[in-house]
């Protein structure tokens, strides 16, 4: 069977980031761009179901300039993906989860999966929204914040487990479907050094960015539109309290809320 | 056309070497080497991942990277923990002579096998009478019939307790010094062969050292490399080999100290203002940075000169030379940007000079590295 993984180039958690001159983006000028988070346990997922079903092949699948996306697709194919789809976005097309979800949609019809992972969100944005906004599109059902899917029936059907409040919820249900996965919940492997050498080597299949265009276009004007983006402002210095007893510690940090942040009234 | 700009395939071996460094081996850095624990699960995991026999080409089991790439990787490894990565790589200069020396029958005889699972193989060349002069080398191996018998002893000898393999140097001949002198390969299990118990060091202390003895150890034939008397020639080929990657990880050591002296920097306050903003402190971290910097640098272009088929001799030496004594200079400002804690074990800057030390002494010591450097020099003055 096939399955398909979405993965998302994101900035590495180390870069330095600052906005783009205009203010209304991310400037990319030395960004490292990485398969982060909630993905990487999207790929752990995909290649933990081929080593448990011979037969299955993972294909990874990405949405972005092409040197982004195909940063991420070779560390999806040296952790063991067999394949990967390059997904290049036009020129001048916002960033956008729809946009991204139609993207993607066009992918998975020319390489259809009847699984498909991805990520329950994206470590930059977060918006949490490509992944149900792609099973829509593909008219099939999605399950969030998974963990731990196993395959039954040959394939055709699935058991799996969802965070939620308090506990885990588990469900069986039919394939084709999609589901987002919850973060880092098995473990995600690292790529040994001969599959990195040969993950470079490796061929990506490619859709062009005017095919791209012309599945987005019914999704343009953006429902959004981004009006400024800025860093958070910086951190002002920790404040220790002294203390020689927990009591005094508490009455020193009530004093303080009180007086000086005004917590208290 | 000069290029000192890593591929995205290098940017990819380091990230990973990055990962594995901080994720698998800072962690137990400090508990390692206060217990003088060779942490044979991170070795093991290192194999697994394919960080163990960098310089093996992959046709006989290995990963098969320009020394360039392996110093990338070395780097990133030893800013985590210095005493660990020797062990890592210590299999690279064991094999290194196989790799030298021995026939393609030999090689795949030998490695193929031993890079298929976890193993480690030790190094045997210095004895307790001497390792800067290796020319005059005791171990006797006296040729009988289909084999030789090996005895003598064996010092400083890395992973030498776990190792399962040995590639030893010894002489048939000790009037014909360094002549006389032969490369053979020796099974742990080979009866005779002794390993003695772990020193405790003084860093490095992740790794483990001991003697080797051989008492009557039988070798056949066919594991002897090369021919007789060529062992020293072998012995000083994969040392020229394996030097630059010395340099590599003083480097990471030198990094480790800039970047904690760095961070520490920012967070200590004296006179009313962090000790970043006091000029005492950026001369030292400026001082520091330019070490780094240039330690690097010189291991980058030794390295790129032996993947470009020299010798390498005059670099490889001077790469290893400066950047150890770099490590030790630089660890020793990070310890006195710390002052006090710097000298206390619950930071991790004194283990950083006590693992930089052993750079400038072992693999040539830095006293070898400058005759070497002066001779080569010399001649390019006839």
């Amino acid at each position: 069977m096939e399955i398909a993984v979405l993965v998302k180039p994101v900035p590495d958690a180390e870069t330095r980031l600052r906005p783009d001159p205009a203010g209304k983006g991310l400037d990319p000028e030395g960004v490292k761009w990485v398969l982060a988070g909630y993905d990487e346990s999207a790929v752990e997922q995909a290649l933990l179901l081929k080593e448990s079903a011979p037969g299955t092949t993972v294909r990874a699948i990405s949405y972005g300039p092409a040197v982004r996306a195909d940063e991420v697709l070779r560390a999806a194919i040296a952790l063991g993906c067999d394949r990967a789809t390059s997904v290049e976005a036009p020129a001048g097309v916002a960033d956008d989860p729809l946009v991204t979800a139609a993207a993607l949609h066009l992918a998975l019809s020319r390489f259809p999966a009847s699984l498909v992972l991805c990520g329950k969100q994206t470590g930059d944005h977060e918006s949490g929204l490509v992944g149900p906004a792609v099973a829509e599109l593909l008219a099939v059902p999605e399950y969030g914040v998974a963990v731990n899917v196993r395959l039954d029936a040959g394939g055709a059907e699935m058991t799996l487990q969802q965070s939620v409040e308090g506990g885990l919820l588990r469900l069986r249900a039919k394939l084709p479907a999609l589901v987002a996965l919850q973060q880092a919940w098995n473990d995600p492997r690292t790529a040994k050094l001969p599959n990195i050498l040969k993950s470079r080597k490796a061929p990506i299949d490619r859709v062009p960015a005017a095919d791209v265009a012309a599945a987005v276009a019914a999704r343009l004007p953006l429902a959004t539109r981004r009006l400024a983006f800025r860093l958070p402002p910086p951190r002002t210095g920790a404040k220790m309290i002294e203390y020689k007893t927990p009591e005094e510690a508490a009455q020193k940090l009530v004093r303080i809320l009180r007086e000086k942040a005004k917590v208290f009234p | 056309m000069v290029d000192f700009a890593l591929t995205s395939e290098q940017t990819s071996l380091r990230d990973m070497a990055r990962k594995f460094a901080r994720t698998e081996m800072a962690p137990h850095a400090a508990e390692c080497d206060r217990a003088g624990r060779f942490p044979e699960e991170i070795y093991r995991k290192a194999w697994e991942l394919g960080l163990m026999n960098l310089n093996v080409p992959t046709e006989f089991g290995g990963t098969g990277l320009s020394l360039f790439d392996q110093c990338l990787i070395v780097e990133e490894l030893s800013h985590a923990c210095a005493g660990m990565t020797t062990s890592i790589i210590a299999n690279c200069l064991a094999l290194e002579p196989i790799l030298l020396g021995g026939t393609e029958e030999q090689k795949h005889r030998i490695l193929d096998p031993f890079c298929a699972e976890y193993h480690l193989a030790s190094f045997c060349l210095t004895e307790p009478s001497g390792g800067s002069d290796a020319g005059s080398l005791k171990t006797r191996a006296r040729r009988d019939g289909d084999h030789y018998v090996l005895d003598g002893e064996k010092c400083f000898i890395t992973n030498a307790p776990f190792a399962s393999l040995y590639t030893v140097f010894a002489t048939g001949d000790p009037s014909l010094r360094h002549k006389g002198i032969s490369a053979f390969v020796v099974p742990r299990d080979t009866e005779g062969v002794l390993p003695g118990k772990e020193e405790e060091k003084m860093g490095h202390r992740a790794s483990a050292t001991s003697t080797v003895r051989f008492e009557g150890a039988k070798v056949p034939v066919e594991n002897r490399l090369g021919a007789e008397g060529e062992g020293f020639s072998i012995a000083m080929r994969t040392l020229d080999q394996t030097r630059t990657p010395i340099g590599a990880l003083a480097t990471g050591i030198a990094q480790a100290a800039l970047d904690h002296a760095a961070d520490y920097s920012k967070r200590r306050q004296t006179f009313g203002k962090p000790i970043s903003e006091h000029q005492a402190i950026q001369i030292k971290l400026a001082d520091m940075a330019q070490a780094v910097h240039a330690a690097r640098l010189l291991t980058w272009q030794a390295a790129w000169t032996i993947d470009h088929g020299d010798r390498g001799s005059l670099e490889s030496a001077i790469a290893k030379c400066f950047s150890s004594d770099a490590a030790m200079r630089v660890a020793d400002e990070a310890i006195q940007v710390f002052g006090g804690y710097g000298y206390m074990k619950e930071y991790p800057v004194e283990k950083l000079l006590r693992d930089a030390k052993l750079a400038q002494i072992y693999e040539g010591s830095n006293e070898i590295q400058r005759i070497v450097i002066a001779r080569e020099l010399l001649q390019r003055y006839a």
